[in-house]
């Protein structure tokens, strides 16, 4: 329902509506093109599992989708609100995934992204925003958002061309979606990447940087075994954004007279203390 | 056991550090914190049966070239917080430091130190990459401490550099998971790892040349892992395309942090690097994954020689000199011999000892004139002659002269370069020349500005307490001392390493 939302949203200014048609077909071309060569190899599974896969097939081209939403936003709630979606999407696919392999650390995963990501993080950043009186980041370095459309799409068939040529080995009845999960988790990082890439506000660089994040997430997920290490990892990603959070807070983004005043009591007190230690 | 008492001596000083009210007392502790690592590392290196596995499930071990590392990271921590007692007043003088933020500044830098450790100790390849993300944030808290724009705009480069870079890491570390998974159930222990290679590579001995699959994991995915882990690690020691936060977050940073960031936090990666290439030493995939590091290792020697030409700031310099020798360790490491793995590995260690010196003197400079930049500075020998010995000393030793230390692992790095490609060698020589040039260039001219005899002002002299001098001469003394002798020590420290680097 907000997906279509966004939609809306989206065709209202009219040099998005161009390609807002052509996003809205891309999944449908990408799980043409990407799934094909593994039905190849696809075999007779339990009905409930090959729900799963298929759930999660879909979703991972939403999530796909939703990245390349972040890319072209420029206004900063609605990315943060996709950024959100996104979260929660990789909150399904965790699920859906339990669903089939019953690995009990793919339900601390779906917690904590569901608690941190889907709720705290763009509370938060929210709130920055609100501090920091930015509402839209409008320019873009190096790439215009069709171009970064169009480049995401090269990177996912890049990928898809890498990922199928190595050879990754099935072990596990969700192996047989490895390389699509593979190649759609780490376009989303380069994704991501590519956001930090071209915008000008640190505060959409943080979104990359997240989005790069729940890439990896993403990714992790279908190699389920990692003990422990996913949940550290997304723990310490988070320390990482509250640094980085506090560091905007200071003023990275408000003008110079703005970061002076800000310095300014800390200097007074730093003469007066200075000299009572002397 | 060992493992605990190196994580208890880190929480107590840390607790220490948090209930201490005066900056001495601060200092006191982190002093006692890195010395302890450093008589505990050499303690261990010399009576104890190596490697010793810690937690059940392997994810931490000590084994001769993280206690190494350890050791010399533990030695750089404690010299740079006997400096720092002098240091951080003169940076209250200037300015530059709030006093709210001292309490801070030692917490973060001796978090930095437990984290350090940490990674230089860790068994499991993901642990490692835990240890050294969390190196990524304290050390942007070191560099932010200052109150400047700039630092909190070096911190963010850097932020928005290396944590990126990491997430590519970690992607590799699952490519790799998932190379095992076939043939060792899914594991990212560094020792059932070589194991294995080893393993593979007796067997091939052996019998006849067999068909690939008798290497237990595929060569292609394992350099793709490679590939990945080797961004994350590479933008952390500031190899070239991943080097813009580099120079700014060097320059910027109080100079204590400097000396920690070049000579431990880029260690930490390049030792990374080396453990995740030894695995692939005995595969066929080694060939290319060489090249692509010596590729890799040239470019950065190469960005790094040209930028240092007509530098004006000291800092500044010193930070490219360092991105340059990051990439000549690089090239000896892809040479993969194991001469080259041995003298690389022994080239760090000189390495952080001379940008220790290095910083340490230029953090003078910042002390007397307030600034690093090369037109401030004026009367640099009257003033500050030990500073001035220092940087001589220091920028002599760093080009590769004799008798200073390092050059007879540069030596033996460039001979067995040639010995792999006479091409490489010379690309390599002259590159090296340019840097050599650069930076003789920039010292002739910081040390022959001397203000006219009639000046009107004069500048007050900066009086250096004994707590800076101390760690300038000893690492000269140091530098002149390894370059004169290896002792017999390190020699068989190294033969262990490259022993369980499986070369």
């Amino acid at each position: 329902m907000m997906l279509t939302a966004i939609l809306s949203g989206l065709s209202e200014t009219p040099e998005f509506s161009s390609f807002s048609s052509s996003i809205s077909s891309l999944p449908s071309a990408l799980s043409s093109s990407l799934s094909y060569p593994l039905e190849q190899v696809e075999k007779v599974l339990p009905a409930d599992i090959q729900i799963s896969v298929d759930i999660i097939k879909i979703f991972l081209v939403l999530i796909i989708l939703t990245a390349a939403f972040i890319t072209v936003r420029r206004d900063l709630i609605s990315m943060i609100n996709i950024y959100s979606i996104q979260s929660f999407l990789i909150v399904i696919v965790s699920l859906a995934i339990y669903y089939s392999e019953k690995h009990p650390t793919l339900i601390y995963i779906a917690l904590i992204t569901l608690v941190s990501k889907v709720i705290a993080v763009p509370f938060i950043i929210k709130r920055v925003s609100k501090d920091l009186k930015i509402k839209r980041d409008v320019e873009f370095h190096y790439l215009t958002p069709t171009s970064t459309i169009f480049v995401s799409i090269l990177i996912l068939f890049f990928m898809y061309g890498a990922f199928s040529d190595l050879g990754l080995e099935p072990v596990h009845p969700l192996s047989r979606i490895f390389t699509l999960a593979a190649t759609l988790s780490i376009s989303l990082v380069f994704m991501g990447m590519i956001i930090i890439f071209t915008r000008k506000q640190t505060i959409t660089d943080v979104i990359g940087y997240l989005t790069m994040e729940n890439g990896v997430v993403l990714f992790s997920l279908f190699v389920a075994e990692l003990p422990m290490v996913i949940e550290v990892m997304i723990l310490l990603d988070l320390v990482m954004l509250i640094l980085l959070l506090v560091l905007l807070g200071f003023g990275i983004d408000s003008s110079i007279e703005e970061f002076h005043a800000k310095l300014d009591p800390f200097r007074k007190l730093l003469g007066k203390e200075g000299e009572e230690q002397e | 056991m060992m493992l605990l008492i190196y994580v208890l001596i880190g929480l107590a000083a840390l607790a220490f550090i948090i209930m201490s009210r005066s900056y001495k007392l601060m200092n006191f502790f982190s002093l006692l914190h890195s010395g302890s690592y450093m008589v505990l590392g050499l303690y261990i290196l010399s009576f104890k049966q190596l490697p010793i596995y810690y937690t059940s499930k392997n994810y931490f071990f000590m084994d001769n070239f993280g206690l190494y590392q350890a050791t010399i990271a533990s030695l750089i921590f404690f010299l740079a917080s006997l400096y720092l007692d002098g240091y951080i007043w003169s940076l209250i003088r200037l300015k530059e430091l709030n006093p709210k933020n001292i309490k801070l500044f030692y917490a973060a830098m001796n978090l930095l130190l437990i984290a350090t450790i940490l990674a230089f100790f860790s068994n499991n390849l993901a642990v490692f990459w835990i240890a050294l993300e969390s190196t990524t944030l304290f050390a942007a808290v070191l560099i932010v401490i200052l109150n400047a724009k700039e630092n909190i705009e070096a911190a963010l480069n850097y932020l928005f550099v290396a944590s990126p870079a990491m997430l590519f890491s970690f992607i590799g570390l699952i490519l790799l998971y998932s190379a095992t998974q076939a043939s060792l159930k899914g594991t990212l222990d560094w020792n059932v790892l070589i194991e294995s290679t080893k393993n593979t590579a007796a067997s091939s001995l052996s019998s006849l040349p067999g068909p690939s699959s008798a290497y237990l994991l595929s060569p292609k995915l394992l350099s793709a892992a490679f590939i990945f882990i080797f961004i994350g690690f590479a933008s952390k020691s500031g190899i070239v395309p991943f080097h813009a936060w580099l120079p700014s977050a060097y320059a910027k940073a109080p100079s204590p942090v400097s000396v920690v960031l070049s000579a431990v936090v880029s260690s930490i990666s390049i030792y990374g690097i080396i453990r995740v290439f030894s695995l692939l030493v005995h595969s066929p995939a080694v060939n290319s994954i060489s090249w692509f590091l010596i590729v890799f290792g040239v470019i950065t020697i190469a960005v790094a020689s040209f930028n240092m030409v007509r530098k004006t700031n000291v800092k500044r310099i010193i930070a490219f000199s360092s991105i340059e020798h990051m990439g000549i360790i690089l090239v000896g490491i892809g040479i993969a011999t194991r001469a080259s793995i041995y003298w690389t590995i022994f080239y760090m260690l000189v390495h952080s000892l001379i940008k220790a010196l290095l910083f340490f003197s230029a953090g003078v400079i910042n002390s007397q004139y307030g600034s690093n930049d090369i037109n401030s500075i004026k009367d640099l020998i009257k003033l500050q002659p030990l500073a001035s010995l220092g940087l001589i000393i220091g920028s002599i030793a760093i080009i590769g002269m004799p008798p200073f230390a390092l050059f007879l692992p540069k030596l033996m790095i460039f001979i067995e370069a040639s010995k792999f490609s006479l091409g490489l060698f010379f690309i390599i020589i002259m590159l090296v020349l340019v840097a050599i040039c650069a930076f003789g260039m920039f010292m002739t001219q910081l040390f022959s500005s001397v203000s006219e005899s009639n000046a009107q002002e004069k500048i007050e002299r900066y009086i250096m307490p004994v707590e800076m001098k101390l760690p300038i001469i000893i690492l000269v003394v140091l530098i002149l001392v390894l370059g004169l002798v290896i002792p017999q020590e390190i020699q068989q420290v190294l033969n262990n390493i490259v022993g369980e680097l499986g070369l």
